[in-house]
């Protein structure tokens, strides 16, 4: 009783030191052997599943080494043994008529006496201990023999079906913390709150809450060179490794691409070649991708396949966006390809909720989903509270996250909030009207006109709606320089011209971002430079048409240098857009 | 921007008043052309116009031309300061034939 007690220590203090099962094994044999007295023995471990079950020596003892051969599960005294879950004995092999000799001519080892103790706990088979030869007496086995091996492989079994259980434990927390490690480099890929600057008022946040440790759903933002922010938001299909792995390439794609063309439809179309490149496994992610511009509170949408955003109007109301191609993933030559068409939006100080069905799907405290309808009502409650964006939004998936239970699904949100920008857009316009025309630009005292420097400076969409107010701007600053009101017209309609070819030739009527407008006064004479952040104009292209020739279009060149006396394309000092500067003399 | 149109005489009296720029100069494009398809001569009140920029004056241009190929009559009246010193500047004010009352166009049309 005492030896089986200290077999089993002895062989868990062993595994416990070694994490080798193998060694122990051997070590276990070598000892219960010695026990039995035996010249040799094998320890043979049950491997496959029915009807390719085999019984492999693991360990082997004595002068002959067999370890890693192989028998069929159900031959032999060791067959026997396992199949029935009872020991045997042959205790005079030589002059035993069952007993088969022919392993003896091959090895050249004489076997006279042999004992096999099934290993098995509660049932479960594991494999056989066999020791051959007693060393001392008569070099027979006898009966007790038989009862003290029962004993230790009982032992024994229990040892390796523990060691086999720490094994498979010690697996799995490798598994976990592999998990934990994946999950950490994917939070790392969300962007960082308030952006790259970590502004206090960034305009843009978003919340994720995985159900599992990695999530299959992401969101991004990053701002522009021309301060324009573009953002993305996608769901890949599935929850496990598979969809988080498919998830940081199309992050990363969304990263590399995004910041060398960001015109969202293209760029879904181009994300979606990448993804398709690879095998899907028939996975495919929908995604959101776009791009809002703070100074204009415009916001350009691509939808593939996501979930219908959600615009929130100052006013209260709720508008979706539904998608306008399918999901990423879904090859190009089944859809016909091309961009994805694009939406324009103007947020006037609402803010555009994107977020993956987690969101509305998940179970609130009374069981029920949150649905499309609760998570506006948690949206208007959050304005109506005075909550920031990102209080709005963590608000919902606190609500959903429930204590002690997993979330059925991923839950990320991305909102856009323009209500900060629509302020600073008001106060801009505020200043500028009241330092630079209605007190008039700098006035120099004696002779009441304006000194040297900036008289207004504005930053509008490249929209025909845009001109209105810069006209307004020539308008008042022209005058207050003392033009003739004929002057002034002229110079109204230059300006106007120069900003309507940004908005029709430059920006290709595409309704696509900003053109600034800075009207200066520079030693008696009046400058305007207007810049845009469009893709280079080729200067020689630009000539006033002939007068003669009476057409509809190409009149604009020809007013604006009929009215100015100076008129140069300029390199904008960063290199990007297009830059013209345009000047009278006063 | 307004654009009223009246019917005098056989002829359509289009009168436009407001500023005509990028945002507005098409629905002075579809105006004229309207009323040259429906084979009526044309006469454009400018007398309201406090601003036109070059796709006004080429909307005034597109429809004068389609009114010609047409052999429909084609004329602008009371021309208010700002449009024609545009016109001018255009060099359109010895092209587009030009009247300085609504009468004097009507009377030179019939």
């Amino acid at each position: 009783m005492n030896d089986q007690l200290e077999l089993l220590v002895e062989m868990g203090r062993h595994f416990a030191a070694t994490r080798d099962i193998e060694v122990t094994m051997g070590r276990a044999l070598e000892r219960i052997a010695e026990l039995v007295e035996a010249e040799g023995g094998a320890l043979f471990v049950l491997e496959g599943d029915e009807p390719q079950e085999r019984l492999v020596c693991h360990a082997s003892y004595g002068p002959v080494d067999i370890k890693g051969l192989t028998v069929p599960a159900d031959k032999g005294i060791v067959g026997r043994s396992v199949a029935t879950d009872n020991s045997e004995m042959v205790r005079d092999a030589q002059n035993d008529p069952n007993f088969d000799t022919s392993m003896d001519a091959q090895s050249g080892f004489t076997t006279r006496s042999v004992l096999c103790a099934p290993l098995s706990v509660k049932g479960e088979r594991i494999g056989a201990i066999e020791v051959v030869n007693k060393t001392g007496g008569d070099g027979l086995f006898a009966d007790d023999d038989l009862t003290l091996l029962e004993a230790l492989a009982a032992s024994a079994a229990l040892a390796i079906s523990n060691a086999r259980m720490a094994g498979e434990l010690a697996e799995k927390e490798v598994m976990r913390r592999e998990l934990e490690l994946a999950a950490e480099i994917q939070r790392g890929l969300l962007p960082p709150p308030g952006g790259a600057g970590g502004e206090e008022d960034f305009p843009v946040c978003g919340v994720n809450r995985p159900a599992r440790v990695v999530s299959g759903d992401f969101y991004d933002y990053f701002t522009l060179y021309d301060g324009r922010i573009a953002f993305t938001l996608a769901d890949v299909s599935g929850k496990g490794m598979n969809a988080a792995l498919l998830m940081a390439k199309t992050a990363s794609l969304f990263r590399c691409l995004g910041k060398e063309d960001m015109r969202p439809g293209r760029l879904l179309q181009r994300i979606n070649a990448e993804v398709c490149e690879t095998a899907l496994r028939g996975m495919f992610v929908t995604m959101v991708a776009g791009i809002y511009d703070p100074v204009s509170g415009r916001l350009v949408l691509a939808n593939a396949g996501h979930e219908p955003p959600l615009l929130h109007s100052t006013d209260g109301r709720f508008k979706t966006l539904e998608a306008t191609a399918p999901p990423v993933g879904i090859p190009p030559e089944l859809t016909g390809g091309g961009p994805v068409p694009e939406v324009v939006l103007h947020l006037n100080g609402g803010a555009l909720y994107i977020f993956t069905d987690g969101a509305t799907e998940g179970y609130v405290a009374s069981d029920e989903e949150l649905g499309a309808d609760g998570f506006m009502d948690m949206v208007r409650d959050g304005v109506s509270d005075g909550l920031s964006a990102q209080a709005r939004i963590d608000a919902v998936a606190n609500r959903l996250s429930r204590s002690g239970e997993a979330l059925r699904d991923d839950i990320t949100v991305l909102v856009i909030d323009d209500a900060k920008s629509l302020q600073n857009r008001l106060n801009r316009v505020d200043n500028t009207l009241k330092d630079e025309t209605v007190r008039g630009p700098n006035m120099d005292q004696g002779a009441n006109i304006p000194v040297d420097g900036s008289l207004c400076a504005l930053t509008v969409p490249a929209r025909a709606s845009s001109l209105k107010l810069v006209r307004r701007a020539v308008g008042e600053t022209s005058s207050a320089c003392g033009f003739s009101q004929e002057q002034c017209q002229d110079l109204v309609l230059a300006v106007d011209e120069a900003c309507q070819n940004v908005v029709r030739h430059a920006y290709a009527g595409t309704d696509e971002g900003d053109m600034v407008i800075d009207i200066r006064r520079e030693s008696g004479a009046y400058v305007v430079l207007i810049r845009d952040h469009a893709p280079p104009v080729d200067v020689a292209k630009i000539v006033p048409r002939n007068l003669d020739d009476v057409r509809p279009g190409g009149l604009g060149v020809h007013f604006i240098r009929e009215v100015m006396d100076e008129v140069e394309h300029l390199s904008p000092p960063d290199g990007q857009g297009n830059l013209l500067r345009m000047k009278k003399a006063i | 921007m307004e654009i009223g149109i009246t019917e005098q005489g056989g002829l359509s009296v289009v009168a436009i008043s407001g500023e005509v720029d990028l945002s507005t100069s098409p629905k002075v494009r579809d105006a004229l052309l309207g009323c040259i398809s429906s084979n009526k001569g044309v006469i454009v009140d400018l007398s309201g116009v406090a601003y036109i920029d070059s796709s006004g004056v080429a909307s005034l241009v597109e429809a004068f031309q389609t009114a010609k190929s047409k052999a429909l009559g084609f004329a602008l009246a009371q021309v208010s300061d700002t449009p024609m010193r545009v016109l001018k500047l255009a060099r359109l004010d010895q092209v587009f034939v030009i009247h300085d009352t609504l009468d004097d166009a009507i009377a030179a049309m019939v």
